[in-house]
């Protein structure tokens, strides 16, 4: 057993697919964690958010009335939010660009893609304890940092408040 | 100048203390805890199978109505190789990829295509050596009609 921390852990599961919801809860029961709630979409993960705080999100991209992408955005912005800082893992078959993006910037904080394994899912599941990211907030967005590695080499446009005053673009 | 708020990690709530954080990052990525996982994926097999198959079902049944094959095609993808059936979820893949291109293209599929596709998802489920030979046959010879068909719209689309 992985250990005791895990068992304080509380995750959200969102998924359409009853059998992979079940899965899922399995793979979490798997590492120790035992407090595992289920949604079938959006709008039900945001009633159970209201009501029972979490830790974590696994949440499936394509679910109706609400699906992945516009339950994260709700998750990070709405005033309503319990926790806008929350991980939001999204798992899911969907991996076009413009739905990578899409997600990436309504706010998830990693990314998998079906099928799940058991190792990409507790690896992601470590990146966010082990390394987790700095929020950004600005106009147009909040969420966890999109550039995930410091590029010494980047010779692009500078455009943030907390770049290099000599390379800012005005 | 765009103002542009940076949280780092220290001022806002964790999921974990740090101290606890190394020590759980550490068993997540363990051989031993993946071994665990690869069972718990192992044991639902056959219950994931029998879903897959109910999906497979729907497919069928949903011949002819192109966003509700979309639709199963997508659960397949994402499912049946986790089950176990690997040629079932890369021939459901394509199929999706197809849908995905002719959007792009602003085109309808080709029924025949799908109908092929479905067809041979169906097959594969229900194979006994699902991931054997032929079905990598199936899956390489529906990529090339895939990429013909791909190739004959847009040349219609530019012409």
């Amino acid at each position: 057993m992985p250990g005791p921390a895990f068992e304080t852990l509380r995750v959200l599961v969102v998924e359409d697919n009853q059998h992979m919801r079940s899965l899922l809860r399995s793979l979490l029961n798997s590492i120790g964690i035992r407090e595992i709630h289920e949604a079938a979409n959006g709008t039900a993960a945001l009633d159970i958010l209201r009501e029972k705080p979490c830790d974590l999100v696994l949440s499936d991209l394509s679910m109706k009335p609400m699906d992945g992408i516009d339950f994260t955005r709700d998750v990070r912005q709405s005033p309503r939010s319990a926790n806008p800082f929350l991980p939001v893992i999204m798992v899911t078959g969907h991996t076009e660009r413009h739905k990578v993006e899409a997600a990436r910037d309504a706010g998830v904080t990693e990314f998998i893609a079906k099928p799940v394994t058991a190792q990409n899912l507790f690896t992601r599941i470590a990146e966010i304890v082990e390394r987790p990211r700095a929020f950004v907030r600005c106009e147009s967005y909040f969420g966890p940092d999109r550039r995930r590695k410091a590029q010494e080499d980047y010779a692009g446009p500078w455009r943030r408040h907390g770049d290099q005053h000599d390379l800012q673009v005005p | 100048m765009k103002k542009v708020q940076v949280i780092p990690p220290d001022d806002y709530p964790q999921m974990v203390s740090k101290s606890d954080a190394a020590k759980m990052a550490r068993a997540l990525r363990s051989p031993e805890t993946a071994a665990r996982g690869a069972q718990v994926i192992q044991q639902a097999g056959q219950r994931l199978r029998l879903a897959v198959h109910d999906y497979v079902r729907e497919l069928e049944s949903a011949a002819g109505n192109l966003p509700l094959v979309f639709e199963k095609a997508h659960e397949l993808r994402g499912f049946a190789e986790t089950a176990g059936l690997r040629a079932t979820g890369r021939i459901a893949a394509g199929l999706c990829r197809y849908f995905d291109d002719m959007e792009k293209l602003g085109a309808t599929p080709d029924k025949a295509v799908v109908a092929l596709h479905v067809s041979a998802i169906a097959r594969a489920a229900h194979a006994k050596d699902e991931a054997g030979r032929m079905s990598d046959a199936v899956v390489k010879e529906l990529a090339a009609l895939v990429a013909h068909k791909l190739a004959e719209t847009k040349a219609a689309l530019a012409g």
